[in-house]
């Protein structure tokens, strides 16, 4: 038996559980986390694209009410809303998976997650692959693969 | 790889951030859990307090790192008495270290 802990876009679970429920994965465990990777949680404004909104575009330019604001992905390297301007935040929510599965599904269940989440961009997330000793359900107390069929 | 879960105090969890990122470590997950350890919880007068809150960092490190990085995370963690008789008290959390097989980065998919 082996643990999976998959950290994953918040956008992309819903995805990722249909795709596990498609492969017959019932038992998973879903968590809020924050984190970072090794960016140190800095994102680009292209990235950001919509939730970087009218208030924050017309502060990080200084425009004044009104006034015509340019989009983001436009100005040149180095100015506010270029497309590869950082921004820094830090620790950046995600949603943590948690699923136990047996030795001969775990390719299978690593290999759909990389299918619903990959997206080519930082921030994606990983897959943890950690033995696991035993597991009882406890209703029955049923043990090991038993316990997770 | 080692799977690094510590259990610490909400309010230390910057300094032990702080010190992971000297060792230029950065990736990590935070959670908020709540706990109690051997001492059942608090007793406040007539009133137990049974869950008590803490932070969870996770952290994945090559084999070689995990023993200084357990380190940095114990003496950043640790509080102080009071009177700075005692250096830790109870509660200061506890670091549990876990095998990983494997590891994928969902970007790129490699292993």
């Amino acid at each position: 038996m082996k643990l999976i802990i998959a950290i994953l876009r918040e956008d992309r679970v819903e995805d990722t559980k249909e795709v596990l429920e498609t492969l017959g994965i019932k038992g998973v465990t879903f968590l809020y986390v924050t984190g970072r990777g090794q960016q140190k949680g800095r994102v680009t404004a292209w990235e950001l694209g919509e939730s970087l909104n009218r208030n924050m575009r017309m502060q990080l330019v200084g425009a004044r009410p009104g006034e015509e604001l340019p989009n983001v992905g436009s100005g040149v390297a180095g100015s506010p809303l270029h497309r590869d301007t950082e921004f820094a935040f830090g620790f950046l929510p995600k949603r943590m998976i948690i699923m136990v599965a047996s030795d001969k599904e775990v390719n299978l269940i690593v290999q759909a997650i990389l299918n619903a989440n990959q997206t080519g961009q930082h921030g994606d997330g990983r897959i943890f692959i950690c033995p696991m000793i035993g597991a009882i359900r406890i209703r029955t107390g049923e043990q090991a693969d038993k316990a997770l069929s | 790889m080692k799977l690094i879960r510590a259990i610490i105090r909400p309010e230390s969890t910057p300094r032990v951030i702080e010190a992971l990122e000297k060792n230029s470590i950065y990736a990590m997950t935070r959670m908020n859990v709540t706990g109690r350890g051997k001492e059942m919880g608090i007793t406040q007068g007539s009133i137990r307090y049974t869950e008590i809150p803490k932070e969870m960092l996770m952290i994945v490190l090559p084999d070689d790192a995990v023993t200084k990085a357990i380190r940095m995370i114990e003496t950043a963690a640790k509080t102080s008495a009071k009177d700075y008789s005692t250096a830790g008290n109870p509660g200061d959390g506890k670091i549990f270290v876990t095998d990983v097989e494997e590891s994928h980065t969902i970007r790129t998919g490699e292993k």
